[in-house]
């Protein structure tokens, strides 16, 4: 926990400190005043139609975090798709907002947080992976207010033009998702978030998911992508990613600064709920295409309103092939393993799957083993697996894992909301 | 959904042609239901949308170039070199955004368009 006071933007970068409100922000040239109004302020200034949540529909506040083209938009279309209604651009806004809205949540991206823009970045040699080009202060202060249901104006990233647009109104909304690269690195940030999630894709799977995004772009190869990858390496592994790497030492010196200190450096994703990991697969030996993978949900224990997912028996270990008798599956197979484990210091269970379903009732079959898993009606999972049959990763453990987690977190809203309404109810009556 | 009027003379090209006759339909509603279509399924229909298609993938083309050049001879370490590569990877998500929005139909500038379809923007091309 140490780290996180060591880690806070003003210390460690104290030529851009962008903290208060209705500071000019630092990096791009038009002065930018962000507003950050209660609603009564709002009203005034004509942004109309602001409420403030009642105590008993406090938003809860959701985290989640993945590098860039690692799926997160994916699992944004899922998640909302289980709350119902599809998640749209916010009606007669800036086009380049990065905002997507439903009945239920809002997803706001936390590149509108940079506080540094492209030429910004440049300049001073950061990349956006480094929590020198994020205003954290900014950030933790309107993901609060909106959670004590007061709108925002956030600002927008544009990602087109790399420049910091004017602000947008974020009002509260029942489930608020922030998504990016930095959503648990703060711990003010951090404290706020309900569930928290970080989908974390294997070096192998990053790039053979690149390769398909960006192959077909003119002036693209794969020498670029694979040195795109390895030139950002250094800053995912330190903020975003896994534990530092010695070599990235010699360039970050902020990092080294708490290596300096005997400070221990914690990796974002020891912190998540839940954490979605991407690997190949190992039915075939040496595959290294990124076709066929092995997806692990790791589910952290003791999380109030959230019960992990189990395969047959909770806490045992199992493995299991559910291809036999029973269901015939194609080549290379599927294959699940179930069981506890230990997650950085956290205990965990762990549910994992390789393969990839080619039929139906592949789907159905497995669904029937699974326990835990929030759904509504029997097959909702298959059902909702069926009706984005065209996402990606809809054959195989992720788009699985991201479907159960997105019931896991309606099943963790209603019960949060639930909980509220008791507590009100009891306060009402003393 | 359905389109009201039929788009399948669009441009699915993001190369804005200079002979291309520029026409703004008459009434906002026009806009509502309609969907671009063209090869390969959804393609830009506002001007707005490929013009910013074009300018990302013109600036993968030179930030790829830029990068290439930051991380010569000894600066493959440096700052600079991380630096374009993490820019080359923002504009390559922001273009695969944009064209799997498109391949959903989903044009940014939809909403944006019903409410301000005079705007140069909004300018819906048709060969």
């Amino acid at each position: 926990m140490a780290v996180c006071t060591v880690y806070t933007v003003q210390s460690l970068n104290s030529t851009c400190s962008i903290s208060t409100p209705n500071k000019t922000h630092l990096g791009f040239q038009q002065k930018q005043v962000v507003f950050y109004t209660s609603s009564k302020k709002s009203n005034k200034r004509g942004g109309g139609g602001i409420t403030c949540a009642a105590a008993d529909s406090q938003t809860i506040v959701i985290g989640l975090a993945a590098d860039s083209g690692c799926g997160k938009s994916t699992f944004m279309r899922r998640l909302t798709s289980v709350f119902g209604g599809a998640a749209e651009p916010p009606k007669g806004g800036n086009p380049d907002s990065n905002t997507l809205i439903s009945d239920t949540t809002t997803v706001i991206c936390l590149d509108d947080y940079h506080s540094l823009d492209r030429t910004g970045r440049k300049e001073k040699g950061v990349t956006a992976l480094d929590p020198r080009a994020n205003d954290f202060d900014l950030m933790y202060e309107q993901v609060k207010a909106i959670k004590d249901g007061i709108a925002v104006q956030k600002p927008i990233y544009n990602h087109v033009s790399g420049l910091l647009d004017p602000p947008e109104l974020i009002k509260p909304p029942k489930i608020l998702v922030i998504e990016g690269l930095h959503p648990m690195y703060d711990k003010r940030v951090r404290d706020l978030l309900d569930f928290s999630i970080y989908l974390d894709i294997s070096n192998e799977v990053k790039f053979a998911w690149k390769i398909q995004r960006d192959m077909a772009e003119r002036g693209h190869s794969l020498e670029s992508i694979k040195a795109s990858i390895e030139a950002r390496k250094p800053d995912f592994d330190a903020y975003i990613g896994i534990i530092l790497l010695p070599h990235s030492l010699t360039r970050c010196i902020d990092v080294r600064l708490l290596f300096d200190h005997n400070l221990p450096v914690y990796p974002q994703k020891q912190y998540a709920d839940a954490v979605i990991e991407v690997l190949p697969t190992q039915l075939i030996p040496d595959d290294n295409e990124g076709k066929v993978l092995r997806v692990k949900l790791i589910m952290k224990e003791g999380v109030k309103f959230f019960n992990p997912v189990y395969l047959f028996d909770e806490g045992s270990t199992i493995s299991w092939i559910p291809c036999g008798r029973k269901l015939t599956c194609s080549y290379p197979g599927i294959k699940f393993a179930y069981g506890p484990d230990a997650y950085f210091s956290n205990e965990v269970s762990v549910l994992e799957m390789d393969g990839q379903f080619d039929r139906l009732d592949e789907l159905i079959y497995v669904e029937s083993h699974l326990s835990n898993i929030s759904t509504k009606f029997y097959g909702e999972v298959t059902q909702q697996m069926l009706k984005h049959a065209d996402f990606p990763g809809s054959n195989n453990g992720t788009g699985l894992f991201q479907t159960i987690v997105g019931l896991k977190i309606r099943d963790l809203y209603e019960q949060l909301t639930a909980s509220r309404a008791a507590g009100s109810l009891q306060a009402t009556k003393a | 959904m359905t389109s009201l009027i039929s788009l399948s003379n669009v441009k699915p090209n993001p190369t804005v042609s200079l002979n291309a006759r520029e026409v703004r339909p008459a009434a906002t509603s026009l806009y509502v239901g309609v969907k671009a279509m063209g090869g390969g399924g959804g393609g830009a229909k506002f001007k707005g949308t490929q013009m910013r298609e074009k300018k990302l993938a013109e600036m993968i083309e030179s930030k790829v170039v830029e990068a290439t050049e930051a991380c010569g001879g000894d600066n493959k370490d440096s700052d600079g070199c991380r630096v374009a590569w993490d820019e080359v990877e923002e504009i390559s998500q922001a273009k695969a955004h944009l064209r799997q929005k498109l391949e959903r139909e989903e044009d940014p500038l939809e909403s944006f368009c019903q409410g301000h379809p005079y705007t140069d923007e909004c300018l819906v091309n048709y060969d």
